[in-house]
């Protein structure tokens, strides 16, 4: 019975360190969208990604995961593809990035809280996801496998 | 251009209860769940049976179950757990770096496939960036 309470209450008092952080940096992403930052730095950001092969209209929904997460930035890119905007094989490079790199805000403050060094949550993780893709760009795209549902109606 | 509305503070607000709600779902019961499997003596039997493993990456038998609770359940789950043992810093760092590469896959995955890549290659990617990264800290991290 006392182990129940005593997990109760380190459960909670985690959700309320991670809340103090959360809902500040949710109004700031608020703001930041409704004042169309995201669609300035996306221009800056679309630079690095042209050496994995992503062009600008792949730029955007890569933007989109790494900020907000990848369930976000995947329906984006299946919209793209849907309309010719990105390629199936740019999908591929733009999909293993986001895999591997997406929600950098929201997971790297689950960890920082708990703390872990900010520059070892992220620096890791944006290096093996560039390197990742890279590889899967000069291999002409990641296998696609069977039922690819980008490939199916 | 820049302006701020009590709309736009309202919106963000609400976004950010919503995930907290999110988190506190699945962080409260899994520290509940570590706590009860620590008391219950199962805890040992869980820690002892991985403790070699977890040798490779610089990481204590108990931090098994967090790695599980993240790749399998997902970031939220593992904090929970983290929350419920004892790890040092350096085990929390290991963890949290492997995890950051390699999480929620029941979840991710399908997504993952969705937005057109393989299921098997990005889940081979994906957990060997993690195991990777976890040996080259626990070597590296003092």
């Amino acid at each position: 019975m006392i182990a129940l309470w005593e997990g109760f209450l380190q459960g909670v008092s985690g959700v309320v360190n991670i809340a103090l952080i959360v809902i500040p940096l949710m109004i700031v992403l608020e703001i930041a969208q409704a004042n169309g930052w995201l669609q300035k730095i996306n221009r800056y950001a679309a630079r690095p990604f042209r050496a994995i092969g992503v062009g600008e209209e792949g730029v955007f929904p890569l933007v989109v995961a790494i900020v907000f997460g990848i369930t976000y930035g995947s329906g984006l890119i299946i919209n793209h593809v849907r309309t010719g905007q990105v390629s199936a094989r740019e999908a591929k490079v733009i999909g293993t990035f986001m895999a591997i790199a997406h929600a950098l805000i929201e997971d790297t403050i689950i960890f920082f809280v708990l703390g872990a060094p900010l520059l070892l949550l992220l620096v890791p993780r944006l290096i093996l996801a560039f390197l990742m893709s890279y590889i899967v760009y000069k291999r002409g795209g990641a296998p696609s496998g069977k039922g690819n549902d980008l490939h199916s109606p | 251009m820049f302006h701020v509305t009590g709309k736009m503070i309202e919106k963000g607000a609400k976004a950010g209860v919503a995930t907290t709600w999110e988190l506190a779902k699945v962080v409260v019961p899994t520290a509940v769940v570590v706590s009860v499997f620590r008391a219950s003596g199962l805890l040992e039997t869980i820690t002892a049976f991985f403790a070699p493993y977890m040798n490779w990456f610089g990481l204590s038998g108990e931090a098994a179950l967090v790695l599980f609770s993240g790749y399998f359940i997902n970031l939220y789950a593992a904090a929970g757990s983290i929350m419920a043992l004892t790890l040092t810093v350096k085990e929390i760092t290991i963890c949290s770096v492997m995890l950051l590469l390699c999480h929620s896959l029941l979840v991710e995955l399908p997504i993952s496939k969705k937005a057109g890549s393989s299921l098997g290659y990005i889940f081979l990617i994906r957990l060997g960036c993690s195991l990777a990264m976890g040996w080259v800290l626990g070597v590296v991290l003092p």
